[in-house]
């Protein structure tokens, strides 16, 4: 039998409550400083979108099921049972108004994850087939087609031979044995391929041993941005046998937040095992390519320069001084926004909201706040390490008549590289 | 004598910058949890502060509060208020002895009357007076006599504050705590065996700034530093929280650090400020070393059952009832955990894998 229901569901739920979740919601004293961390809450004002309220499906769960007051409730027939509707008016609220950036998390001064308890609430709408048509739809193409956005390996192999025409670079693919397996995100083959261009470059001049995997090219993990482990799982499941199978030292995560969350954080437990290789972030490489000295950069720009934080690098993964390093490798004039690192706010597109399109008028509304904060640098270029950033952040400045270039950094880190005539030998 | 330059002058004598200074007001703001916008005040209140007359006397006690608070590195926290209080007498530091000594109490005394803060480390005898004496004098004499004209009491370690080891089981000398003695005067206590150095400044600054004694709990504690419990702070607690307890001191579970309550840590009934402040400097605590928290701030904590007993496990003096009450608590609270696990457990077993072919609804 494979069709959602309610009762799988509340199982879900049920199966996702652990000790942290009972000691969270134990802990909530209500005091809603979670809204005013949220854009979603202070651009619309609307007392729905408080984070913690998004939880009240899991909450009444745990509630019911877990506490002694809560089954005396239930025995005496004066609990409010989840019911359906309960989860498809939660549908906006868990979906379309959250992108698990975390910051409320960040704020909660008991300490509460309410990001990490997002996730697992979604569990439950996936369970009871409440997930949005958009992210249903990546989901069914990320594992059948082996992107979320319906890209195919042909489609990269395309891409590769006009990067290669056009650049005269070479990019390896199923390389057995280089050192560094590189992961891409849909938008960068088909919307950013000026990324892959710049790996290329920036890895044949400072000698990295570098390959792509046909088998394993695709970063972006839709099983996260559903919130369904079982799917989580099978595309992690790709990439760690793909890197297996070349058997490479290290797995690059791409500039895309949740691509990076899905396959660093989340993916060892989602396989319960350890990875036989590491992963590190592009930037977090190109930092350290930097600090040794390996790649150098000149030219530097003097236009206003400023950076646009992915919360899933700087809240999730810390990667929060490499990207300002880097930045000062390729811009002499450097502005931070004023919310900047691990308090940066959400472009508003993240965990799958931008690919719901129920969301979409929401989601523009939301990214005022973004709009307003890029517009106090006075910064002529932006910059941002997450494909899925640039392209809402390029939604979202259209959509409120604001011109203004939105670069990758590693591309911009390229386009600045000093290139010797004679490259060092690739190291083995 | 206390001099009449004020600490500011004193501290710019001693080469103290004025950047060292405020990151001393600044470190006991945080100390204190004070806002950092009250950081200013403290400097001005502490720049213009008067060295205040300090007298120090020591009871039946171990010198292990006075080795405390000298053994702070310098400089440091510690040692800056220690060198900036007129520290008027003191029998373990002071050159002077015998009669000169008592002398200088006398003098201290008489010139700072109802201005000077009496310190007290040690617990008092009130059987034979000749158990611990000074210069001839008993300790109740002394202290009754000192703590008259004294603007407040501080009651430094176990000892002074609870009556601690030698009040322990059968207390020979009849030990009794500093506030057993003086009920018309505000004592702060200073609980801990010994307490820790940087919360003794801290009590200390918080008098110089506020001129006011800092809120106490309802051991006359100051809540600030003994708010919250050990446990509640405690590094280990994720592993109480999951249940993984070292049995013994050098099993799997102790080398990977599991929590240390079934080896008899009191961190849950004990408040203090050892998780956050550490002891030499920052660098570690008796629970970070390998060893479970033996409660030495708390009253009594030397007759509370051995330190090696789990907390769980009934000390003599509890009634019957209360054990059975205890036991039957305990059992309750298993068997809700042991049902919760169980419904957890049948809704892992219910887990109908998803795959993408069942993201939509039943019809």
């Amino acid at each position: 039998m494979s069709e959602a229901t309610l009762e799988r569901g509340i199982n879900a739920l049920k199966e996702q409550i652990d000790a942290p979740v009972a000691s969270f919601f134990s802990s909530c004293v209500s005091c809603g400083m979670c809204a005013e961390a949220c854009l979603f809450y202070t651009e619309t004002g609307d007392p729905k979108y408080t984070p913690i309220y998004k939880l009240e499906p899991l909450r009444r769960v745990w509630e019911q099921e877990y506490t002694l007051f809560g089954k005396v409730k239930k025995a005496l027939g004066l609990h409010k049972p989840v019911t359906d509707e309960m989860l498809e008016e939660w549908q906006e609220l868990l979906y379309d108004s959250c992108t698990m950036c975390a910051r409320c998390s960040m704020i909660c001064p008991v300490g509460n994850d309410i990001a990490y308890m997002i996730r697992k609430t979604r569990e439950g709408m996936v369970a009871s087939g409440n997930a949005p048509e958009g992210v249903k739809g990546a989901s069914v193409r990320a594992v059948t087609i082996g992107s979320p956005m319906g890209v195919k390996l042909n489609a990269l192999e395309a891409q590769i031979r006009h990067i290669e025409a056009d650049s005269g670079l070479k990019i390896p693919v199923d390389v057995e044995g280089a050192d560094y397996m590189a992961l891409l995100s849909s938008m960068e083959i088909m919307n950013f391929p000026e990324y892959l261009e710049g790996l290329a470059k920036i890895f044949k001049q400072a000698g990295v041993s570098w390959t792509l995997c046909s088998t394993a090219f695709e970063a972006t993990n839709s099983g996260i941005q559903i919130g369904s482990s079982d799917i989580a799982r099978t595309l992690v499941q790709r990439v760690v046998d793909g890197a297996e199978r070349l058997k490479v030292k290290y797995v690059i995560s791409p500039e895309c937040g949740h691509a990076y969350t899905a396959i660093r954080w989340e993916g060892p437990n989602l396989i319960g095992r350890p990875f036989p290789f590491r992963v590190v972030h592009i930037l977090e490489l190109l930092d350290e390519l930097r600090a040794a000295g390996r790649i150098k950069t000149k030219d530097l720009e003097t236009d206003t320069h400023t950076f646009h934080d992915p919360c899933s690098l700087v809240r999730k993964g810390g990667v929060i001084d490499e990207p300002r390093r880097l930045m000062d490798m390729v811009t002499s004039n450097f502005v931070d926004m004023k919310d900047r690192g691990k308090l940066a706010w959400c472009c508003g597109g993240g965990g799958g909201v931008s690919s719901n399109e129920d969301a979409d008028e929401l989601r523009i509304k939301a990214f005022k706040r973004k709009r307003d904060q890029i517009a106090e640098t006075g910064a002529d270029v932006l910059v941002t390490a997450c494909a899925n950033c640039r392209l809402v952040i390029e939604e979202g400045l259209e959509e409120y008549n604001i011109e203004m270039p939105i670069v990758g950094l590693s591309e911009m880190i390229a386009d600045h590289l000093v290139v010797d005539d004679e490259p060092e030998e690739a190291e083995k | 004598m206390a001099d009449k330059s004020t600490l500011g002058d004193s501290l710019r004598r001693h080469g103290v910058s004025r950047r060292g200074f405020l990151k001393f007001c600044t470190a006991t703001a945080s100390l204190m949890a004070l806002p950092p916008t009250m950081v200013p005040a403290i400097a001005q209140a502490l720049e213009k502060a008067r060295r205040p007359s300090v007298i120090w006397l020591s009871f039946q006690e171990c010198t292990g509060c006075t080795e405390s608070l000298t053994r702070s590195h310098s400089p440091s926290v510690e040692s800056l208020i220690f060198d900036h209080i007129s520290l008027d007498y003191h029998h373990t530091l002071q050159a002077a002895a015998g009669d000169a000594a008592e002398a200088a109490r006398e003098a201290a005394m008489h010139e700072n009357k109802g201005k000077y803060i009496l310190v007290v480390d040690g617990s008092i005898p009130l059987g034979d007076p000749g158990y611990s004496t000074i210069a001839g004098i008993s300790n109740l004499q002394m202290l009754e006599e000192t703590a008259k004209d004294a603007a407040a009491i501080i009651a430094v370690g176990t000892c002074a504050a609870f009556g601690g080891l030698p009040q322990a089981n059968p207390n020979p000398t009849g030990a009794v705590s500093v506030a057993d003695i003086i009920t018309d005067k505000p004592i702060i206590n200073v609980s801990g065996c010994p307490p820790i150095p940087t919360v003794i400044t801290g009590v200390l600054a918080h008098f110089l700034t506020f001129g006011s004694i800092p809120e106490l709990d309802q051991y006359n504690r100051p809540k600030v530093f003994y708010g919250q419990s050990i446990h509640d702070r405690c590094y280990r607690r994720p592993f109480y929280d999951k249940g993984l307890f070292a049995e013994t001191f050098d099993d799997e579970g102790a080398k990977a650090g599991w929590c240390l309550y079934k080896l008899g840590c009191k961190g849950p009934m004990t408040y203090n400020a050892c998780a956050t402040t550490k002891w030499n400097q920052g660098t570690s605590w008796p629970v970070e070393s390998g060893h479970g928290c033996l409660g030495c701030s708390e009253p009594r904590f030397w007759d509370a059952g051995g330190f090696y007993n789990a907390l769980s496990v009934p000390i003599s003096d509890n009634s019957q009832t209360v054990a059975f009450a205890g036991a039957a608590g305990l059992a309750l609270g298993a068997a809700a955990a042991g049902i919760n696990f169980k419904e957890k457990d049948a809704a892992q077993k219910a887990h109908e894998t998803v795959t993408i072919d069942d993201l939509e609804k039943s019809s």
